[in-house]
C-alpha cells in the first residue's frame, strides 16, 4: 500500500507516524510546500516576540523520519490531485502515484477587503515565512496595526508590544477573542491588553490603507486614521483545499469527511484544519482549526489508512490563552443563543479574580469559559468531549475546588457501603 | 514494573503526601530547609476534596498514550522508558497550558519550580520520583502515606489483591463473618458524610 500525505503540519506528521506503526513496510511520502522540517505553528508568535530561536520550533528531526523510513519532501507544492487516477502532480513537475492519500494541507489566512491592501509591510501571520518577513522589516517599525482580535491578532499584538513597538488592535466585534470567549471575559482581557499599552479599537474595521510603496496610515470605518508602518492582518483563516476534481469530493467549509475521516473518494482522507469532521458538542460536521484536533485527526486518519477501522469520536473547539497574568480557557459553545435549550451557570469571584461560565443542555456540558485557575479545565473539557451527563449538582462544577474525585461513582459507593 | 497505586477509600486527607512530594522535589530535600527555599517547593500530588469531604490523592497516571503528550506544542512532554514515566522537559516547556486542556485528571500545575529554570514558570507534574527510584528509594508520597492509600507495587499484584478482596466480600457467609477490608476507613467516611448531611450544607 503506497501512502502519500500532503501537508507537513501536525496532522500530516502524526498521520505518517501512525501509518508506520501499523504498516511496517509500505512506502510513505510526506510532502509539503514549506521548506522547513515540520515545526510548531502556534509558536510563530514567539519567534516574532523573540522569546525563542527558530530551532526550538521543530517538532521532529530529520532523523525521526529517516528512522521510520518516511520519505519527507519539503518545499514542494502539490498543484493537482487526480482523484480517479490516484496520482498527484507537484509544481516541480513530479507525478506521485498513491493508493491511500491524506489531504492535510491546513488553512490559508484570509485577506482583508480594504483599499490598497497591496502596499508593502502588510502581512498575514500564518507560517514561519510570514514571521520571518516581518522580522526583516521590524527594526524600522515604530508603530503597528493589528487587524483582528482573535488568537492570532492577540499573539501578534503581544509579541510586537514586547518588541517596543506601539500597537493598535482593531476588532470588528465588541470584544477581543469574540469566537472563543464571552463578553464578560472578553472585557477583562481587553482591560488587561490596554494595561499592557495596546490601544484597542473594538467594533471597528479598516477601510483602506495609505502610503507610498509601504503602508503609512490606515483609514478606519469611522473616518479616523491610525499611522502605522506595519500591519498584521489576522482576520481568520480558511481551509486550504487543494486543486482536485471537486465533483468527486464534497467540499463545504472544508473537505467533508465521514466517521473514519475518509472523503467521498475511497482511499482519500482529510485531517486537520482542512477537514470538516464531526464536532461532538454541536453534533454536526465542522472545521475545528486547532492544533490538538489536527493531532487527533492525523492519528486516526493514519490508522484508517493503514487498514485499521478506527472511528473518529469527534473533535471539539477548545483554547487556552495567556495574556500577561491572565489565563483564559474555553471550549465548545461559549455564547449560546438566547432562545434554545441551554442553561447557563456563572460564578465570579472578584477577590480571587476568577470567573467561570458553564453552558448545559439538559445534563450535558456544551460549553465553558474559565478565567484564571484554569489548571483543572481538562477535567471539564473531558466531560464535555465525552458528552457525559453530569449527575452531580451542576453548581459544583463552578467551584474552583471542584475536583476529579467528585466524578468518581466509586467514591460515593465506598462511602455508603 | 512497580507503579504507584491509589486506594482512595483509605485516604484520610492528611496531606502528608503533598508535603513529602514538595520536599522530595526541593533543592535541599529537607523539610525545614525547604521551607526557606525560593521558589517555595510545591507538591506534584494534589489532595482533592470529594463530595463528602473525603480525601483523594490525585496525581499523574502516566497514561499511555498520554493526552498531554499528544497536544504539547513544543514537544516538551515525553515518555521516559526506564521508569515508564511521562516527563516534562523544563527547558523546552513554554508554559502555554495546552496540556491543561488535555489532562482529564487535572494534575498539571503552572509555576516556577525548584528544579526548573530560575524565574520561568513551567508546567509541573508528578515525575514518579524517578530521581529517588534511581537511588533505590520508593516515591516519596508512598513512603510517607500512613494509611495505605498510596502503594507502590506491580499492577498485576495490585489487581489480584483487589480481585481477592472482592471475591471474599461476595462469597457465601461474608456478611455473617463481617468481612470489611478497611472498617476504620469506612466508619470515618460514613461519619464525614453524616456530618455534611446533618449540617444541611454541601461540602
Amino acid at each position: 500500500m503506497r501512502h502519500v500525505i500532503v501537508g507537513t503540519g501536525i496532522a500530516g506528521t502524526v498521520a505518517a507516524e501512525s501509518i508506520r506503526r501499523l504498516d511496517p513496510d509500505g512506502p510513505i511520502t510526506l510532502i509539503g510546500d514549506e521548506s522547513f522540517l515540520p515545526y510548531c505553528r502556534p509558536m510563530i508568535s514567539m519567534l516574532l516576540e523573540g522569546s525563542i530561536l527558530p530551532d526550538r520550533m521543530a517538532i521532529r528531526e530529520a532523523d525521526d523520519f529517516r528512522s521510520l523510513d518516511i520519505d519527507l519532501v519539503t518545499g514542494e507544492r502539490v498543484s493537482r490531485i487526480h482523484t480517479t487516477e490516484k496520482r498527484l502532480e507537484t509544481t516541480a513537475g513530479k507525478t506521485i502515484p498513491f493508493d491511500r492519500l491524506l489531504i492535510a494541507t491546513g488553512a490559508n489566512p484570509l485577506d482583508i477587503k480594504a483599499g490598497r491592501s497591496d502596499l508593502g509591510n502588510i502581512f498575514t501571520m500564518r507560517n514561519r515565512r510570514h514571521v520571518e518577513a516581518m522580522l526583516e522589516v521590524l527594526p524600522d517599525v515604530k508603530s503597528a496595526l493589528v487587524i483582528g482580535g482573535g488568537l492570532v491578532g492577540l499573539k501578534a499584538a503581544h509579541a510586537l508590544i514586547g518588541r517596543g513597538v506601539n500597537v493598535t488592535l482593531v476588532e470588528k466585534l465588541a470584544h477581543p477573542l469574540p469566537l472563543v470567549t464571552d463578553r464578560k471575559c472578553g472585557g477583562v482581557i481587553a482591560r488587561r491588553l490596554e494595561a499592557m499599552g495596546i490601544a484597542l479599537k473594538m467594533g471597528m474595521t479598516v477601510t483602506a490603507f495609505e502610503g507610498d510603496g509601504r503602508v503609512r496610515e490606515a483609514l478606519l470605518e469611522d473616518g479616523s486614521r491610525v499611522s502605522c508602518d506595519l500591519v498584521v492582518v489576522a482576520v481568520g483563516s480558511g481551509p486550504a483545499v487543494p486543486s482536485m476534481e471537486e465533483d468527486r469530493i464534497r467540499v463545504r467549509q472544508g473537505i467533508l469527511v465521514d466517521d473514519f475521516l475518509e472523503t467521498d473518494a475511497k482511499g482519500i482522507y482529510a485531517a486537520g484544519d482542512v477537514a470538516e469532521a464531526m464536532d461532538v458538542v454541536f453534533g454536526l460536521r465542522k472545521v475545528n482549526g486547532i492544533w490538538p484536533v489536527a493531532a487527533e485527526q492525523g492519528g486516526v486518519a493514519g490508522m484508517n489508512m493503514a487498514g485499521r477501522n478506527v472511528p473518529y469520536r469527534g473533535g471539539m473547539g477548545r483554547n487556552v490563552v495567556r495574556v500577561g497574568d491572565l489565563d483564559m480557557l474555553s471550549g465548545g459553545l461559549v455564547n449560546p443563543p438566547r432562545e434554545g435549550p441551554y442553561e447557563v451557570l456563572e460564578e465570579e469571584d472578584r477577590r480571587r479574580k476568577t470567573y467561570r461560565k458553564l453552558v448545559f443542555e439538559g445534563d450535558v456540558l456544551k460549553g465553558l469559559v474559565m478565567l484564571n485557575r484554569v489548571e483543572k479545565g481538562g477535567v471539564l473539557l473531558s466531560l464535555m468531549k465525552r458528552q457525559m451527563p453530569v449527575t452531580l449538582p451542576k453548581e459544583r462544577l463552578l467551584d474552583p475546588r471542584f475536583d476529579f474525585s467528585q466524578l468518581l461513582p466509586g467514591m460515593q459507593s465506598a462511602v455508603t457501603c | 514494573m512497580k507503579e504507584v497505586v491509589i486506594h482512595p477509600e483509605r485516604c484520610v486527607g492528611c496531606m502528608q503526601c503533598m508535603v513529602a512530594c514538595a520536599t522530595a522535589h526541593s533543592k535541599t530535600k529537607n523539610l525545614p530547609a525547604a521551607l526557606w527555599e525560593r521558589p517555595l517547593p510545591k507538591p506534584r500530588i494534589h489532595l482533592g476534596v470529594g463530595l463528602y469531604r473525603e480525601g483523594f490523592p490525585n496525581r499523574c497516571r502516566h497514561c499511555d498514550p498520554a493526552p498531554c503528550m499528544m497536544v504539547c506544542l513544543p514537544g516538551a512532554i515525553y515518555r521516559e522508558k526506564t521508569w515508564n514515566t511521562v516527563l516534562i522537559d523544563v527547558e523546552k516547556c513554554i508554559n502555554c497550558a495546552t496540556c491543561a486542556m488535555a489532562c482529564p485528571f487535572g494534575v498539571i500545575r503552572y509555576h516556577q519550580d525548584s528544579l526548573g529554570p530560575p524565574g520561568k514558570a513551567i508546567a509541573v507534574k508528578c515525575d514518579n520520583c524517578v530521581d529517588r527510584q534511581g537511588r533505590d528509594l520508593i516515591p516519596a508520597c508512598v513512603e510517607v502515606c500512613k494509611c495505605g492509600a498510596l502503594t507502590f507495587e506491580e499492577q498485576g499484584a495490585s489487581l489480584k489483591r483487589k480481585t481477592d478482596e472482592m471475591a471474599r466480600r461476595v462469597s457465601a457467609g461474608a456478611e455473617e463473618r463481617g468481612v470489611s477490608e478497611s472498617p476504620g476507613f469506612v466508619l470515618l467516611n460514613v461519619l464525614k458524610k453524616a456530618q455534611v448531611e446533618l449540617s444541611g450544607r454541601e461540602a
